[in-house]
């Protein structure tokens, strides 16, 4: 003569426990919920975000260093040799060089326009390989080749063809630079980490020599080295590019900027996912409370379970399953929660989805574990109550 | 009612010796005094006395609720001394059918499913559980209210299905702690004659009230006073 519960039957028990209290069931479980829901839109955002920004950076490469030969406080850019590209590349390490050099210039849109109103764009010297160094691409028609450098043509960045009011190259639009009528043959794509480009007109220097005496002296060196040495290269360019004056050389990594947003996300996520941790504990002990009161108040009902066989075993598994659904549904509204969320955030900022599945199969795990932690007080306390007791009047 | 009446005829369901219980204080109540009664196969008896006499106490020292401080309590042979609180939970859910004064039945889920569950705990299939269900609700006249929700029933109706619910296992005795305690002359009445037909057809039934007429029907009295038992004639 033993006492046995069917599994299902055990579920079943659980079932009809949580929903003879809809109200409170639904308001216990919206804490799980909210939890749950804020880790997994944490988790998915920012996946989604750093699948972007990891690809954003493995395309332009870290090995990027940008030199600025005149630049610092004590730094005249006329006094910087021209020379200093060409010495840059003597340079072990380094595989790749181009130079960029201002013009004493601005562009207009026409001749009516006042020479004061310049929009902000520089106008740049560059070598042809520009793009090809900064592996940037275009956005519309092609980029100054040797032939091009020779004439009045022009490639815009994005943001100085939209300050101009040109979209694109139909019909082929001309602008006015100092004088002189200068044909757009191209516009580049954005470049996240070269918002001075963006900014800029660019011309071939054999142009820009002849029309604005622009030397060869470069404002804006691009050295590209290999990986493993870009420290030290970075450590010689100095005294390469400006052997009179390397105070004066400014050399950062642009792919910095990329990294250091990384590591701010990465500290932004490792925060909300803590606020959702915390929010999970605090309903875990919203769950505990519940579950107690709830064994307080269905004293009878064990007493009467005991009463037709129930072991002790039996009502603890008969609380801690309750517990547990508890948890699970909510558990399973935050993922459906987080997971709009997610879509929602990702859709709207075009971003590549990414929820990983096994944060989802993690999380109702977790929000399962909270109400087993949850409910075993509860449902030791329920079985320990003396049957001869609980049903006396 | 069984092939197997004239033997229990013969024995004695439950057997109590020299049943003490008393609850630790301050200051200590001695609930039973010095108990010694044997309800054999068969038997209806009721149990009478003034409130805090001590009758609840004694029915779940018979029903294995509760184990006494000094005595011993056999049911069917079996001495539940010896016995762990599983054993005696699988004693209650097999051999023991409680009746309670308030019904203690689940709203929100039909007669015949508040019947199964008393045979949750026996790991019978469902299927099993509502057909032994409908024979016992049959047994106890509610064979037309099987699908009604207990606030839909009547007092009288209820305390059928609550009997009806410790009938499902064939238990060896039904235990009711003032079944009528709730319930009007008229349907005391009612329920008064189902014991006694259950009882005709073999049932062994405990019956604890306050009631002196009611208990004055039944075929054998004990009569409770401070912890202690005089059997009337």
């Amino acid at each position: 003569m033993r006492s046995r519960l069917r599994f299902f039957d055990a579920i079943g028990l659980g079932i009809r426990g949580l929903s003879s209290r809809v109200a409170r069931a639904v308001l216990t479980a919206t804490g799980i919920a909210i939890g749950i829901a804020a880790i997994v839109a944490v988790l998915g955002i920012s996946a989604s975000g750093r699948a972007d920004l990891l690809a954003t950076l493995d395309e332009l490469g870290t090995n990027l260093l940008r030199v600025e030969p005149g630049a610092g406080i004590f730094g005249n850019a006329d006094e910087v040799p021209e020379e200093a590209a060409d010495m840059t590349l003597r340079i072990r390490p380094v595989q790749q060089v181009t130079a960029t050099t201002r013009a004493e210039a601005t562009v207009r849109r026409n001749d009516l326009i006042p020479e004061l109103e310049t929009s902000g764009i520089a106008v740049l010297a560059a070598d042809n390989d520009l793009l090809d160094v900064l592996r940037a691409s275009m956005q519309h028609g092609r980029f100054i080749d040797d032939a091009t450098a020779q004439v009045p043509t022009m490639v815009l960045g994005p943001v100085a063809a939209q300050r101009l009011g040109i979209t694109d190259l139909n019909p082929i639009p001309r602008v006015y630079v100092d004088g002189t009528w200068f044909t757009v043959i191209g516009i580049t794509a954005e470049m996240e980490i070269h918002p001075d480009l963006e900014r800029s007109a660019v011309i071939g220097y054999p142009v820009a020599a002849k029309l604005f005496e622009t030397t060869r002296s470069p404002t804006t060196i691009y050295v590209r080295a290999s990986q493993e040495f870009i420290d030290d290269v970075a450590e010689v360019l100095p005294a390469t590019v400006n052997p009179e004056q390397p105070d004066a050389v400014q050399v950062s990594r642009p792919s910095d900027a990329l990294d250091a947003r990384r590591a701010a996300d990465e500290a932004l996520t490792n925060l909300l996912i803590g606020l959702g941790a915390v929010a999970l504990l605090v309903a875990g002990v919203a769950i505990a409370n519940i579950m107690v009161i709830s064994v307080l108040e269905r004293r009878m009902e064990i007493g009467v379970r005991r009463a037709i066989g129930a072991t002790r075993g039996h009502i603890r598994l008969q609380f801690l399953i309750e517990s547990m659904l508890l948890a699970g549904i909510g558990g399973v509204l935050g993922i459906a929660l987080g997971a709009a969320i997610t879509i929602g955030y990702a859709a709207s900022r075009d971003l590549t989805l990414a929820v990983p599945p096994q944060g989802l199969a993690l999380s109702v795990l977790a929000a399962l574990a909270i109400g087993a932690i949850a409910g075993l007080y509860p449902a030791i306390r329920a079985s320990r109550i003396p049957p001869a007791e609980a049903v006396r009047k | 009612m069984t092939a197997f009446s004239f033997l229990a005829d013969m024995t004695s369901v439950l057997e109590l010796a020299g049943v003490d219980k008393i609850y630790p204080g301050p200051p200590p109540v001695t609930a039973l005094n010095n108990v010694n009664v044997s309800i054999a196969a068969g038997d209806l008896v009721a149990i009478v006395g003034p409130s805090g006499a001590g009758k609840s106490t004694l029915l779940h020292m018979m029903g294995a609720l509760d184990r006494p401080t000094a005595g011993t309590i056999s049911i069917e042979g079996t001495d539940i001394a010896s016995l762990s609180d599983r054993r005696l939970s699988g004693l209650r859910s097999h051999r023991i059918g409680f009746v309670f004064q308030d019904f203690f039945l689940i709203n929100g889920i039909t007669a015949m499913a508040n019947v199964a569950e008393g045979l949750i705990y026996r790991g019978l299939g469902r299927g099993e559980r509502t057909r032994r269900a409908q024979v016992a609700l049959e047994r106890v006249g509610l064979g037309a209210r099987l699908r009604h929700l207990p606030n839909q029933l009547s007092g009288g109706e209820r305390q059928r299905v609550a009997i009806a619910r410790a009938l499902v296992g064939d238990p060896a005795i039904v235990l009711a702690d003032e079944p009528t305690g709730n319930l009007d002359s008229h349907t005391s009445e009612e329920i008064a004659q189902l014991f006694a037909g259950l009882n005709a057809d073999g049932t062994t039934i405990v019956v604890i009230t306050h009631d002196k007429d009611l208990a004055a029907r039944f075929p054998r009295m004990i009569e409770m006073r401070d912890g202690a038992l005089r059997e009337a004639e």
